[in-house]
């Protein structure tokens, strides 16, 4: 059966987009972006999530908040609530009055994770066959899992992420349908190995060196998994499995450490229930 | 539990822990660091949505490993159970505390004070903590005055247990039950031990006595204990002091010869005879040096300038002039002289020993000699569950101690 949800992101035009900072070992802040080149991909991948099916709603791109296109990490979005994310680095945390107001605008019932939690939203926190995984050590506390637990009812698994390179969930994991998901076991420590494990009866685990092609960072929708590159090995396995492989440039993100998924974030998710 | 891990604390891990695997790799990490653990509850969710709840003891064999070790399992959530300052109210009248203090015990305590363990200095039971700006100290109630900070609740309040005994040493030899079946030979050995790893350390000895031992002529032993440096301080009543000066100046133990045994002739009154002579020199010491005591027990520690208290009783003959008469004042006095003791002998007592053993910190090696099993068993029911007891007369006791020690 194909992913329940997938099918509406929320994205942000990249008006602002630079690496400003260093917040992990992706970004090199004398790194230039080509802005207009930015625009281009970004344009590109929402033309490709459209063709795929998916409709793509605008989060205002904002000054002095570069990493705003970074929509995966607004928060968690379950039904018609809304959980915004709590930032570990201070350069981030000014991203959230932004999510916000976008959200209440929306209409969503915005419900704040308790103090002294960080949790970085959908980019550590990814649903599989009912499960909401979600990654801790470098972005997140793993009490935060807890918390959105009983925020949301969803069953949860906490992975522990040890590779700084992989530095949120969702560079490690991407859920396919409900019994495949794109592995990337480099990123988690043992017992992090085994939940997935145990919870995945198809994975398809990445080699390190695709791993770190971002290749688990990608955006599915339906049948159609939008990457930021493709190995042949990896895309014949998709192919196998009755997935399109579309292969997108977002050469200008990754700058900053990001790729597709991290530029969208699932508005049609619905968790616990 | 290997005996090294002295340090403890108990740590909280809430959530999808099972399924998670992260109680499993919380307790994997404790035994990768060379701590130990004990998992004191859990309580497993009864759903896959039900977050389950552990709380586990950590061992480790001191604060850093302790700190690092917390530090690392943070991350995995299991944080600190009872990581909140302790409560303080402040005393509003003199003698007095605030309901609710905190009542101590004989262990190492620690207390929790803007985030920081601040250990309680001279550990004692039954008394409060109080906090100034030195750090924390116990108090017993009638030391606390107006305006003192007192530790109310057993929030932010820490107790160390003792350290588990590695085998074959005096405090598993001391855990043992109180026995008058054990060979005494080996028992006495084990007293003297104790007092040469005094010795080597710097400890201080102890030893609180009765009268019995004069009576039962253990008190030239004793002496030669004293006059051999193995005796640092000395608890006792008027009654020992009194019998010990009777015997040395008039051969008598209550008026019994101590050398013969028989009762002499007008000796009932010997012993109120002395007391009045050492009244009359004004102290023990003065009598001393006026020539009038030669020998014992009180002589030996005045000639060595070892510490001793006497404190009264509403039975006591007198009473001698160093006597204090004021149990408030003489428990005190008692009080000031238990720093630095590592080992004490209860030498036939019953109330100085339980006196002497309320002040005691728990780590004190402790040896009850008394030829009533009652009395150590006494001892032990009362806190001072340190106490090993040796069933056995304490004159021929003391020769042997003095003996095997080459007093």
């Amino acid at each position: 059966m194909t992913l329940a949800w997938g099918r509406r992101f929320l994205m942000c035009p990249p008006l602002h987009f630079e690496v400003a900072y260093e917040i992990n070992p992706w970004m090199q802040a004398e790194v230039r972006v080509d802005r207009d080149q930015a625009h281009e991909q970004w344009n590109s991948l929402v033309a490709t999530l459209t063709e795929a099916g998916a409709e793509v709603e605008i989060l205002e791109p904002a000054p002095d908040v570069p990493d705003l296109v970074f929509t995966a990490n607004a928060g968690v979005v379950s039904g018609t609530r809304y959980i915004p994310s709590r930032f570990r680095h201070p350069e981030r945390r000014l991203e959230t009055p932004f999510h916000v107001a976008h959200f209440e605008a929306a209409g969503y019932e915005v419900t704040e994770l308790p103090e002294g939690l960080d949790h970085e939203g959908a980019g550590d926190a990814l649903p599989f066959a009912g499960t909401l995984i979600s990654g801790y050590r470098w972005r997140s506390d793993i009490e935060a899992a807890a918390a959105l637990a009983s925020l949301t009812g969803a069953s949860t698994r906490s992975v522990e992420l040890v590779d700084q390179r992989l530095y949120h969930f969702d560079l490690t994991f991407c859920p396919l349908d409900d019994r495949r998901a794109i592995c990337a076991p480099l990123g988690w420590d043992s017992y992090g190995q085994r939940v997935i494990g145990d919870l995945v009866p198809e994975p398809l685990c990445l080699e390190n060196d695709e791993a770190l092609l971002f290749c688990a960072n990608s955006v599915v929708v339906d049948q159609t998994v939008v990457m930021p590159a493709c190995p042949p090995r990896v895309g014949n396995q998709l192919e196998a499995w009755g997935f399109d492989v579309v292969v997108v440039d977002v050469s200008e993100f990754l700058k900053a450490g990001g790729g597709p998924r991290c530029l969208t974030l699932a508005l049609d998710v619905v968790l616990g229930g | 539990m290997r005996e090294e891990l002295n340090r403890r604390e108990t740590v909280v891990l809430e959530g999808h822990i099972v399924d998670s695997l992260i109680l499993p790799k919380v307790l994997d990490l404790i035994l990768e660091a060379g701590a130990e653990y004990e998992v004191v509850e859990l309580d497993m969710g009864r759903t896959t949505l039900d977050p389950s709840l552990a709380h586990i003891r950590v061992f480790t064999a001191d604060d850093d490993a302790m700190e690092a070790l917390l530090e690392q399992l943070h991350v995995h959530g299991a944080n600190r159970l009872h990581d909140e300052d302790a409560s303080m109210a402040v005393a509003d009248q003199d003698g007095v505390l605030p309901v609710g203090f905190y009542s101590t015990t004989n262990l190492p305590t620690g207390v929790r004070i803007d985030g920081v363990w601040v250990p309680v200095d001279n550990p004692e039971m039954d008394c409060a903590i109080v906090v100034g700006p030195d750090g924390a100290r116990t108090a017993p109630m009638h030391h606390v005055r107006t305006g003192d900070k007192v530790v109310v609740g057993g929030k932010g309040v820490r107790v160390q247990p003792l350290p588990q005994a590695p085998a074959g040493s005096a405090f598993e030899f001391m855990a043992s039950d109180v026995s008058s079946e054990k060979p005494k030979a080996l028992l006495v050995a084990k007293v003297a031990e104790q007092m040469r790893a005094a010795r080597q350390t710097g400890g201080r000895v102890l030893t609180v006595a009765g009268p019995a031992v004069v009576h039962t002529g253990g008190s030239r032993h004793l002496a030669r204990l004293v006059r051999d440096g193995w005796i640092d301080v000395l608890f006792a009543g008027n009654g020992l002091a009194t019998h010990d000066v009777e015997s040395n100046v008039l051969g008598t133990s209550l008026g019994v010869s101590v050398a013969h045994g028989a009762p002499t002739e007008g000796g009932h009154s010997n012993h109120v005879r002395v007391i009045n002579e050492i009244r009359r020199h004004g102290s023990i010491a003065q009598a001393v040096d006026a020539g009038y005591l030669r020998g014992g027990v009180m002589y030996e520690c005045i000639q060595r300038d070892v510490p001793f208290v006497l404190a009264g009783s509403v039975r006591d003959d007198g009473p001698l002039p160093d006597t204090i008469t004021d149990v408030v004042e003489a428990a005190d006095a008692m009080r000031a002289l238990v720093p630095g003791v590592t080992v004490a002998l209860m030498l036939a007592t019953t109330l100085h020993a339980i006196a002497t053993g309320n002040m005691l910190p728990a780590g004190v090696v402790t040896f009850c000699v008394d030829i009533n099993q009652a009395v150590v068993t006494k001892l032990a029911d009362r806190g001072s569950h340190q106490a090993m007891g040796i069933v056995t007369d304490v004159g021929p006791f003391l020769g042997d101690l003095a003996e095997e020690l080459g007093a």
